[in-house]
C-alpha cells in the first residue's frame, strides 16, 4: 500500500546541514495499524510527513499503491491527500471559523460530493465519534478532546485508504486519550490503515506494529499481538 | 485553475470567515473602504464641482441655453427684428432676452470731489434689458444684493455689479478702479459715448458671473436713448428652450437659417469663457489623478489588510491545503472576501455620496470665488468607479492570498518561516 525505500530528509540551517532521515525502508500494508515511537528529535514525525506528502524528501522513493510520489505534481498531490489521506495532528488543526459539522464538510465538498450528500456524510462520521450533539458547535466552544474527535471525523469521513495520526493524544487528558484509542481501535476493526506517532507505551499497544526510530533511522520492529 | 469546484470551496470558507471573523476587524475593513470609496469619488467630484458651478452660474444667470450676439466686425445683431421673430417661432424656444451692450463710464462721488483729487472713475459695459424678459430667462431678479430689481417703467435706474464698488472689491489695489462711497440710492455719472446722465443705483448684483458683477444694467429703452439706436437692432439674444430641448439642435436650425451671416450664435458650452474651458482641463486632470491615487492607495489598503489576514491565518491556511483543498480555492476564498468588503465599503459610500453628500453641497456649496462649487457624482462614473474599485481589490486580495498560498504546507502547517 505504501513503501518508503532508503529515505532521506536532510535540513539546511545557516549553512548548517541537519539529516533527520538517513534512509528509512518502511512498508505498511492495507488494514494495518502502526506506531512509529522514538525519543523527541529521532526523525518520526519528519518521516510520516515525507509519507503522507505534506513534505518532499531529499532523496529516496516513496511508492503509494504502486505509483512513485516523485512522479507526483503539486496538485496530484493535494489531490492525494484529499481523496487517499486523512490526517490527524497533535493540536486538532481545526478551522476555527468553521462549526464541526462544516470542518468535516469542507474535504467531502472539495472532492465533488452535494451538499446534502457531505452533510450526511459528516454528521455520520461525527455521530460515529460520538459528537452527533455538537455538529454547529465551533471548535472553540469544544474540549480538547472533543475537537481531537472532529479532527478524527474530518480525517475519516471519507474513508480515506491511510489515517496519519501525529501524536493525537498529547494535548489531551487520559480519559480524552482513551477515548481517542477506542476510536482508532473501532476504526482499525473496520479495516481502516492507521499510522500513528506516539511518545505513550500504553497507546503503542493498541497498533499490530511498533516501529522505534532514532537518529533518522528505524533501530527496531515490533509486533503485538 | 477557477474551476466551479474551486469557485465553490472559496465561496463556502469566505462566506464562513466574514461571518464568523470579529466585527471590530470588519468595521474597521469597511471603514477603510468607505473612506477609499469617498477619496475616488468625492476629491475629483468637488475639483469639478468646482467647475460645474460655474458652469451652471453662466448658463443660468449669463448665456441661458443659446446666445446669439453681434459679429467682431459689426456693431450689432443686423436685421434683429426678423431673428427675433424667427427665434420666437421655433417651438422649442421658450423664452428669449433682448440684449443691448455698450462701453460706458461710470463717475462717483463728483459732487464732492475737490478741484485736486482725480475723479472716481470706472470703466464698464453698460447693458441695456428688458427687466421682466431677461429675469424670465436668467432669473436676474434673485442675484439683487442690496435695493431692488428694475422695472420696465424705471427711468434713470441702474443694477451695478457688486465688483464696481469698492466696498466689495476683494483685492485692496489702487489701480483696481472701483467706486468709492456708492451704494443703494447714489446718485452716479453714467457716460456712453458722448451722453452723459445721472443715474440712481437701484440695486446691487451678487454673482459668481464676472459678466455680471463687472457690468451695469439699465432697462433697454433707456440706453437706446443714450445710443441714439431706434432700428430695433440689439447686442445679444439669449434663448432659453424648453425643458428637454437640445441648444445644439436649435443651433443647428438658426445657421441653416444663415443667421451666422448677420450674428454669431453659441450654445452654452460654446460660449464658456476661455479660462474655464482651461480650468476644465486642468481639473479633469487633477481629478484623473486624484482618483488614480486613490485607486493605488485602495488597492495597497486591500493588499496590506488581506496580506496580514492570510499570514496571520498561514497555519490554517497550510492546515487547508494539507487536508487537500486546493490552493486555488484558497485564494478566490481571499478574492470573495475582497469583494465583500469593497462592495459593502462601495454601497455605504454610495449611499453617504447620493443620499447624504450630494443634497448637502447642493443646499450649502462651497463658496469658491469663481463657482458656487457643488459635488458632482454622475451615476455613469460612479458606477464606473465602483468596477474599477472592485476590480483594483480583486487583484490586492488575490496577490497576497497567492503569496501565503504558495508557501510550503508543511512550513505553515508548523508555523516555520
Amino acid at each position: 500500500m505504501i513503501k518508503t525505500k532508503n529515505l532521506i530528509k536532510t535540513f539546511q540551517t545557516g549553512g548548517i546541514e541537519t539529516k533527520v532521515l538517513r534512509g528509512i525502508d518502511f512498508e505498511a500494508k492495507s488494514g494495518e495499524f502502526i506506531a512509529i515511537m522514538g525519543r523527541s528529535g529521532a526523525g518520526k514525525s519528519t518521516f510520516l510527513y515525507q509519507m503522507s506528502l505534506l513534505d518532499e524528501p531529499t532523496e529516496g522513493d516513496i511508492m503509494i499503491d504502486g505509483k512513485d510520489s516523485a512522479a507526483m505534481t503539486a496538485e496530484e498531490k493535494t489531490g492525494f491527500r484529499l481523496e487517499k489521506f486523512g490526517y490527524v495532528f497533535q493540536d486538532y488543526a481545526l478551522l476555527p471559523e468553521l462549526t464541526a459539522l462544516e470542518n468535516v464538510l469542507l474535504p467531502l465538498l472539495m472532492q465533488g460530493r452535494s451538499r446534502q450528500s457531505a452533510s450526511e456524510l459528516a454528521a455520520t462520521a461525527l455521530a460515529s465519534v460520538g459528537l452527533g450533539d455538537h455538529l454547529h458547535q465551533l471548535p472553540g466552544e469544544l474540549s480538547g478532546g472533543e475537537q481531537q474527535r472532529v479532527a478524527i471525523a474530518r480525517a475519516v469521513a471519507h474513508s480515506p485508504r491511510i489515517l496519519f495520526a501525529d501524536e493525537p493524544t498529547a494535548n489531551l487528558d487520559r480519559q480524552a486519550s482513551a477515548r481517542i484509542m477506542e476510536i482508532f481501535t473501532d476504526l482499525h476493526r473496520k479495516g481502516q490503515t492507521i499510522i500513528m506517532i506516539t511518545h505513550e507505551d500504553e497507546y503503542a499497544k493498541f497498533a499490530e506494529r511498533v516501529i522505534q526510530i532514532d537518529e533518522g533511522r528505524i533501530v527496531s520492529v515490533q509486533l503485538n499481538q | 485553475m477557477f474551476s466551479g469546484l474551486n469557485i465553490r470551496i472559496g465561496f463556502f470558507l469566505a462566506v464562513r470567515q466574514i461571518k464568523r471573523a470579529s466585527l471590530w476587524t470588519t468595521s474597521l475593513i469597511i471603514f477603510v473602504m468607505v473612506l477609499t470609496f469617498l477619496n475616488l469619488v468625492v476629491v475629483s467630484g468637488i475639483l469639478v464641482g468646482l467647475i460645474e458651478g460655474s458652469i451652471n452660474a453662466w448658463h443660468t444667470q449669463y448665456t441661458s441655453d443659446v446666445i446669439i450676439s453681434t459679429l467682431p466686425d459689426k456693431k450689432y445683431i443686423e436685421g434683429s427684428p426678423n431673428l427675433i421673430a424667427l427665434i420666437k417661432s421655433l417651438p422649442e424656444v421658450e423664452q428669449i432676452s433682448a440684449r443691448y451692450s455698450e462701453g460706458a463710464t461710470l463717475e462717483a462721488n463728483y459732487k464732492t470731489k475737490k478741484a485736486t483729487e482725480k475723479p472716481n472713475l470706472v470703466g464698464t459695459q453698460i447693458v441695456g434689458i428688458n427687466p421682466e424678459d431677461e429675469n424670465a430667462v436668467t432669473f436676474l431678479a434673485s442675484r439683487i444684493k442690496e435695493g431692488s430689481y428694475l422695472k420696465s417703467g424705471d427711468y434713470d435706474e441702474v443694477l451695478l455689479g457688486k465688483y464696481l464698488l469698492a466696498q466689495y472689491v476683494p483685492v485692496d489695489d489702487p489701480n483696481f478702479a472701483a467706486l468709492q462711497k456708492t451704494t443703494v440710492g447714489t446718485k452716479i455719472r453714467l457716460t456712453v459715448g458722448k451722453v452723459t446722465r445721472e443715474v440712481t443705483v437701484k440695486g446691487i448684483i451678487d454673482s459668481k458671473v464676472d459678466s455680471l458683477t463687472r457690468n451695469v444694467f439699465m432697462v433697454d429703452s433707456q440706453l437706446r436713448s443714450m445710443i441714439g439706436r431706434s432700428d430695433g437692432n440689439v447686442d445679444q439674444i439669449i434663448v432659453k428652450l424648453t425643458p428637454g430641448a437640445d441648444p445644439i439642435a436649435l443651433k443647428e436650425t438658426l445657421l441653416r437659417s444663415g443667421v451666422d451671416r448677420g450674428a454669431r450664435v453659441q450654445t452654452y458650452a460654446d460660449a464658456q469663457p476661455q479660462f474655464l474651458k482651461d480650468i476644465i482641463n486642468t481639473f479633469n486632470m487633477l481629478g484623473t489623478g486624484f482618483s488614480s491615487i486613490g485607486l493605488i492607495v485602495a488597492s495597497i489598503t486591500i493588499f496590506i489588510v488581506v496580506f496580514i489576514n492570510a499570514y496571520t491565518r498561514r497555519k490554517f491556511i497550510g492546515i487547508l491545503k494539507g487536508i487537500g483543498i486546493t490552493g486555488k480555492a484558497i485564494e478566490i476564498s481571499y478574492v470573495f472576501q475582497s469583494i465583500f468588503y469593497a462592495l459593502v465599503g462601495s454601497t455605504i459610500g454610495l449611499l453617504l455620496v447620493y443620499l447624504l453628500l450630494v443634497p448637502l453641497f447642493l443646499a450649502h456649496p462651497i463658496d469658491f470665488p469663481f463657482s458656487d462649487g457643488i459635488l458632482v457624482a454622475p451615476v455613469g462614473q460612479t458606477i464606473f468607479r465602483v468596477f474599477l474599485l472592485v476590480f483594483a481589490t480583486v487583484i490586492a486580495g488575490y496577490l497576497p492570498a497567492w503569496m501565503i498560498v504558495r508557501r510550503n504546507t508543511l512550513d505553515s502547517i508548523l508555523g516555520r518561516n
